[in-house]
């Protein structure tokens, strides 16, 4: 087994690097944390359902990233410089100033749409690589009490995400079967909302009837501790991204 | 231990009483069957022990239920949860924690036990259930019968006197299912807990409990010895069945004692009976089949032939790649090597009609394909899908279940119904071959029996194949030409149903153990047998 990590180091880690990423506002610290990231999520991923999900907000990254380039170039405030391509501009009515559709786009322009996706992708991803490294239900258990409660609450909704797109997946591929290759939304739904309910409430049941609630006090069965090694980890990297930022 | 005195259960907006007058008390180590049709209320009984019904679902409740003195009215589930563990239907759903040991902890921490405490009962527990080798592992990529002991230590940890399960065994195939009954079994003997159970495949349990409780759907209950309550009762295994049919004097739940009274029908010789030739028109062709996910190989390298006409059931412990094996011919996963035929066509290239007048699957969750506000709605969808005559798919729905209702929501049919349904469907489109994934799990025996008569009747009237995965070994016996049994992605018997079930004890249905060493598998083969002897 790999020596595991308090939980919160690897969520300090991922906030003080997102820090870094958006106070210097550069590309390459962004890319290079993207790197860092990929490497460690590679190398410390334990191959469970949550291990997955770095992917994932890479996808989701990737989309944003490509997005924000769209609508960067096609709407919004010229920047000029080196003309590359020029779209037919759109009138708009009067009451909306200051705003253009189309027309010319410059090699500025595109380069400074590209670079804010890429800094939301990777704040994105690197919150990805947090989730990807300690399962949030650890981290909340390592919360107070009173946070607790709602935290308990959360991990519920949080482990519907993961088996709702299982779920999905599965009555997709079951009604393709049936001959129906476009699935309506409501063929889709439909079960879907039936599953995930009665899930839920399964789940409700069980933790009724295991005494969820019914001590004010609770005991843990493995405390974390905060050891060395955390602490190098979070010193290192706000080493790095102090660095980083004031450089 | 646990006494119900007067119960009657009624759900608001319902009219029908789910439970009524009920009266009947449990000593402490006992091990009780609540059997019944689906949806007759076997799981609203069970969690009214620990007083989930109603103060969890709801539902107005009179009399009164008290489990070791405590009466439920007056205490939350979970201030009984050191009294009552409960198992769930699907112990996956009820999980809280990522990890075994976690899990195992997570009743001990929500009542605040101290931790050394809660360090020896995990321990005890894992060593109880053998879960030590697994304990750090993440309980997702646990096997059906791992995870169903893990539910089981989960309400073990907190030392309670009742445990509660509901059909423990239905996911899991023989052998993981034999595995957590003799532990159940354990638990009564040497610990004195006291066990309810609700089970479906009573010749699973029903040779471990001492008494049944009989929910008749008529509103009648019947409480009394296993023999007793069986000599009478309508759903019953075919060990009794058996018994019924040779009219023994007595009935016995378990092999050992049929087969004390059976003696001299096996002492008889019999005509062995020829066996049916299969037709030699190929339909399905899989050959040098290999499917791999990342590093695991789910198939490796099969090679088979499935026959028009034919009803092949695929067999094998869970993750042997049955599930791989039925989604590669229906065409929804593509071999990574080797390939797939069925009528000379590749199966995932299959399209709209074209695919449901060649592949008819029934997946895992028949509800998957449902999702229409009626009966009826989906019965035409269907209709206008394979261009025939409006009422037709009805027509065949209500020559399989009749006195359906065509308003009903389709949440709203018990299992065995929307099974029904689901088939009707399928079959609606008239497809050259029936694919179906482990179909009759929560099914009764009336329900089943149905099941079985459809899938017969399609097979030998259109002469197309069935293919059908499944752990049921009576249904196999009962309805299967042929057995394809796979492990870790081999085939390692492919042959008659007869051939296969007998050579293969955990295997074996009832009848077979019982009649062994002659070559019977269901009460008819042996009824059938005896009336050919002259």
């Amino acid at each position: 087994m790999k020596r595991s990590l308090h939980p919160l180091t690897m969520w300090i880690w991922a906030l003080l690097l997102i820090t870094a990423v958006v106070l210097t506002d550069r590309a390459w610290v962004a890319l290079g944390a993207i790197g860092v990231a990929t490497v460690l999520v590679k190398v410390r991923s334990d191959g469970s359902p949550w291990g997955r999900s770095y992917w994932i907000a890479l996808r989701i990254g990737a989309v944003i990233l490509v997005i924000r380039a769209v609508v960067g170039v096609l709407i919004g405030v010229p920047i000029p410089g080196t003309t590359l391509f020029t779209f037919p501009i759109i009138d708009l009515p009067s009451w909306m100033p200051g705003i253009r559709l189309g027309g010319a786009v410059t090699l500025e322009r595109l380069s400074s749409s590209l670079h804010e996706g890429l800094i939301i992708a990777t704040v994105i991803a690197l919150f990805g690589a947090a989730t990807s490294l300690t399962s949030p239900h650890k981290v909340l258990r390592t919360l107070p009490f009173f946070i607790y409660e709602i935290g308990i609450t959360l991990v519920i909704a949080t482990s519907l995400f993961p088996q709702l797109a299982q779920s999905a997946r599965r009555i997709r591929l079951a009604q393709q079967l049936r001959g129906h290759e476009k699935v309506s939304w409501r063929g889709l739904a439909l079960p879907l909302l039936e599953e995930s309910l009665s899930r839920s409430l399964q789940l409700a049941a069980s933790m009724d009837s295991r005494g969820f609630g019914v001590s004010r006090k609770r005991s843990r069965y493995r405390p974390e501790k905060w050891q060395i090694s955390d602490s190098a980890v979070v010193a290192f990297t706000l080493l790095v991204s102090s660095a980083l930022v004031l450089a | 231990m646990i006494k119900f005195s007067n119960v009657s259960l009624i759900y608001p907006h319902s009219t029908k009483t789910i439970i009524e007058d009920l009266t009947f008390s449990i000593q402490e180590g006992e091990m009780v069957l609540v059997m019944g049709e689906t949806g007759s209320g076997k799981s609203s009984l069970l969690r009214l022990i620990n007083g989930l019904v109603p103060h969890h679902t709801g539902g107005i409740l009179a009399g009164d239920i008290s489990v070791d003195g405590i009466s439920t009215r007056e205490v939350k589930p979970g201030s009984l949860a050191h009294i009552v563990g409960i198992v769930g239907q699907n112990p996956l759903n009820g999980f809280v924690a990522d990890i075994v040991e976690e899990e195992l902890a997570f009743g001990m921490e929500a009542l605040n036990f101290p931790h050394d405490v809660m360090r020896k009962r995990v321990e005890e527990v894992l060593d109880l259930l053998g879960l030590n080798a697994v304990r750090h592992r993440s309980i997702a990529t646990l096997s059906g019968g791992e995870q169903q002991r893990v539910a089981i230590g989960a309400a073990l940890v907190m030392h309670p006197k009742v445990l509660v399960l509901d059909e423990p065994t239905s996911a899991l195939d023989p052998i993981a299912a034999e595995e957590v009954l003799s532990l159940l079994h354990r638990l009564v003997h040497d610990l004195s807990v006291t066990v309810v159970i609700a089970e479906h495949r009573l010749e699973r349990v029903i040779q471990f409990v001492d008494r049944i409780i009989y929910i008749e759907g008529n509103g009648e209950t019947a409480i009394g010895p296993a023999e007793e309550v069986l000599r009478t009762a309508q759903l019953v295994p075919p060990i009794i069945r058996l018994a019924r049919a040779l009219n023994l004097s007595e009935v016995g739940t378990s092999v050992r004692e049929v087969r004390r009274l059976t003696d001299d029908i096996r002492a008889q010789t019999f005509e062995t009976t020829e066996k049916i030739a299969v037709s030699s028109d190929v339909v399905i062709e899989v050959d040098e089949l290999t499917i791999s996910y990342g590093n695991h190989r789910a198939l490796k390298g099969i090679s088979t032939k499935i026959g028009a006409g034919e009803i092949v059931a695929v067999m094998g412990r869970n993750g042997a790649g049955k599930s791989s094996l039925l989604q590669a011919i229906v065409g929804s996963q593509l071999a990574t090597k080797g390939s797939v035929w069925v009528h000379q066509k590749d199966p995932a290239l299959l399209k709209g009609a074209e695919r449901r007048r060649s592949i008819g699957y029934v997946p895992q969750e028949p509800s998957d394909l449902l999702y229409a506000q009626s009966v009826r709605a989906e019965c035409a969808q269907a209709d206008r899908d394979n261009e025939i005559a409006e009422g037709s798919t009805f027509a065949f729905l209500s020559r399989l279940v009749p006195h359906i209702s065509e308003e009903t929501h389709p949440n709203d049919l018990s299992e065995g119904q929307r099974l029904a349904l689901v088939l009707s469907i399928v079959l609606s489109g008239n497809p050259e071959l029936l694919v179906l994934d482990e179909p009759t799990r929560g099914l009764d025996y009336q329900a089943k029996n149905l099941f079985a008569l459809a899938l017969k009747e399609y097979a030998s009237t259109f002469n197309r194949p069935v293919l059908l995965a499944t752990h049921d070994v009576e249904l196999v016996a009962e309805l299967a030409h042929r057995v394809l049994f796979l492990a870790e992605g081999d085939i390692v018997a492919d042959g008659s149903t007869l051939d296969v079930l007998l050579s293969s004890p955990a295997f074996a249905p009832q009848v077979a153990k019982v009649m062994s060493p002659k070559p019977w598998l269901t009460v008819s083969d042996v009824v059938q047998a005896l009336e050919q002897q002259p």
